[in-house]
């Protein structure tokens, strides 16, 4: 009976010990979230990087875009400065892992592959994918005649529009290139019969070139969801900006300031002379 | 003197030969061919004065003038450079030494650095470096978050010397990568000026009762500099081009800003045209530079 006692005691003991350190557990994950980070410095660090009309750069050399309205905004609403770091496509994952900023606000769709990697917000704005074509080499090309094995479509590559040239046109060969402007110039050139890039770039370009290209549907081929992204092991901050995002879907502005830079162009003036 | 002594007087070939003819008809061909599918085969709206907003920006309202993205990158560069020369200046003088010192600790050690960098691409290089290594150490050292611990007139002038302060740990990151990796060439040039100083000096100077250092001061490294210093010369316009690798992480030099125009603009080749022109201002007068100083330094050494 005695040693019955000393084991329930123990425990007993045992359990308060643990209570106690899962609750300064709890505690500490929420000191270590990166919101009492950002509130401490007072700045908010943006990993972006360029890209036509989410992020750019007008006359000045100063960055403007709907993701820039975005990120300035998230850092107004919590008291605190916006720091962009402008890092390259390809390397802003791991520079995200490897601390160089707080978050991502880059027009990154959601892929269950990063993911893994990862954390997703709610997402903040739907884009699709926009294809445009050479008049002189697809001319009358139906969207699945680009399906060819002597088709070859440019794309940006580490990037959604040349997974889903993949897995639209499997028999077409790809050219990957690292920036939408030099994929864009081959279609151009006629070195490409056709590429896909975020909506609404293909449109713009199709007008600044007419009677070069064409679209061969003016239906998005893909629609994405684009969200913010946080390093993972973080609950508060992405309960934080999940709902940022929630709040200002509701109350109409995210739509707003996306119809602004995606269906107009009336910044263009801001980086072109008219 | 030698100069007591006529020279024969040097022929001098002013005659163009069929040879030359037929080289510069070669040349003007390819050009007006470049120039003729430029100009009709690619589709291509030139737009010179939108790239060129990106060099200056003249306030329409002030009329002041501000340097624009090509400027701010080349400054960037210029930064890159001048610190990164040192940096590999100092560990190519090191490490060279080291190469041929007498100690098998560090003969080995300066091997292993040489033959590391040489033998990895410098892509590759960078970016192990950045994620793996210089993430780990710049925090430890605190200089990720300088703009808390230094005075604002501290930052101010660090600023002009090493750009936007918020941006600091990642100028930091692609300045080690940048001198680490040219430091490795640095190494095996100082190493080989030395080696190429025969044996019988050393033996010299030491039965004259010179030690170690003095050798190497006194009568090795004046002969070796001629060697050391052209090909020395050479790697540090390297070293300019070479820092247009830190713009795949994103440092905001001139290769990487030129990017962020050609991707705004959509202009591309005249975005990347200028950045070439620009590059080729930094590295020609440093051409030019380091030629005089190989005279200079050659017509010393003949007294």
């Amino acid at each position: 009976m005695k040693l019955r006692n000393i084991f329930v005691s123990m425990i007993a003991a045992f359990a308060v010990a643990f209570s106690a350190l899962a609750g300064a557990a709890s505690q500490e994950l929420a000191s270590e979230s990166v919101l009492e980070e950002i509130k401490k410095r007072g700045s908010l660090r943006v990993g972006m990087s360029t890209f036509v009309p989410w992020a750019m750069r007008d006359k000045q050399g100063n960055l403007i875009g709907f993701e820039i309205d975005v990120a300035s905004k998230v850092a107004e609403d919590m008291g605190v400065e916006v720091e962009f770091i402008p890092t390259a496509w390809s390397g802003i994952i791991p520079a995200l892992i490897a601390r160089k900023f707080d978050v991502i606000i880059g027009g990154m769709s959601i892929t269950p592959q990063r993911n893994l990697t990862v954390n997703f917000t709610a997402p903040y704005a739907h884009s699709g994918q926009q294809m445009v074509a050479n008049i002189e080499l697809a001319e009358g090309y139906a969207v699945e005649d680009f399906n060819a094995a002597d088709v070859t479509i440019a794309c940006r590559r580490g990037a959604t529009p040349c997974n889903a040239a993949q897995e639209i046109f499997p028999k077409a060969s790809l050219a990957r290139f690292d920036d939408d402007a030099q994929a864009f110039q081959e279609v151009v050139n006629g070195n490409a019969h056709a590429m896909i890039s975020s909506a609404p770039k293909p449109r713009f370009w199709m007008g600044n070139y007419p009677g070069k290209l064409f679209m061969p549907t003016d239906e998005n081929l893909t629609t994405g969801d684009e969200a913010f992204a946080l390093r993972k092991g973080d609950p508060d901050a992405l309960n934080f900006f999940s709902n940022w995002i929630v709040v200002n879907t509701s109350n109409g502005w995210l739509k707003e300031r996306h119809d602004f830079w995606f269906k107009t162009q009336t910044w263009a003036d801001q980086i072109e002379e008219q | 003197m030698s100069e007591s002594r006529p020279r024969p007087p040097v022929e001098k070939v002013k005659r163009v030969t069929r040879l030359d003819v037929a080289i510069i008809a070669t040349v003007v061909a390819t050009l007006v061919y470049i120039y003729y599918r430029v100009e009709h085969v690619l589709v291509y709206e030139w737009d010179w004065p939108l790239v060129f907003e990106y060099m200056i920006h003249i306030d329409e309202v002030t009329g002041e003038i501000f340097p624009n993205l090509f400027l701010k990158g080349v400054a960037m560069t210029l930064r890159l450079a001048f610190w990164g020369t040192l940096i590999a200046a100092v560990i190519g003088i090191i490490m060279g030494l080291c190469r041929v010192s007498n100690s098998l600790f560090l003969k080995l050690g300066s091997r292993l650095y040489v033959e590391l960098i040489r033998n990895i691409p410098p892509v590759v290089f960078i970016f192990v470096f950045y994620f793996f290594i210089s993430s780990q150490i710049i925090p430890l050292l605190g200089l990720d978050r300088i703009e808390d611990t230094y005075s604002p007139g501290t930052l101010a002038v660090m600023r002009v010397l090493f750009g936007p302060t918020e941006l600091f740990d990642n100028f930091l990151a692609g300045l080690i990568c940048l001198a680490v990796f040219e430091g490795a060439y640095i190494t095996e040039i100082v190493r080989a000026g030395i080696q190429s100083i025969g044996k019988g000096q050393w033996e010299a100077a030491r039965a004259i009762g010179l030690s170690r250092y003095h050798v190497l001061r006194d009568v090795i490294m004046p002969q070796a500099l001629k060697t050391i210093l052209p090909p020395l010369a050479g790697q540090f316009i390297t070293l300019v081009k070479d820092s247009s690798i830190v713009s795949l992480i994103s440092v905001q030099e001139l290769t990487f800003l030129t990017q962020d125009v050609s991707n705004t603009t959509t202009h591309f080749f005249e975005a990347w045209m200028i950045t070439a022109v620009l590059y080729f201002m930094m590295c020609f007068p440093l051409a030019v530079l380091f030629q005089r100083f190989e005279r200079f330094g050659l017509g010393i050494q003949k007294h």
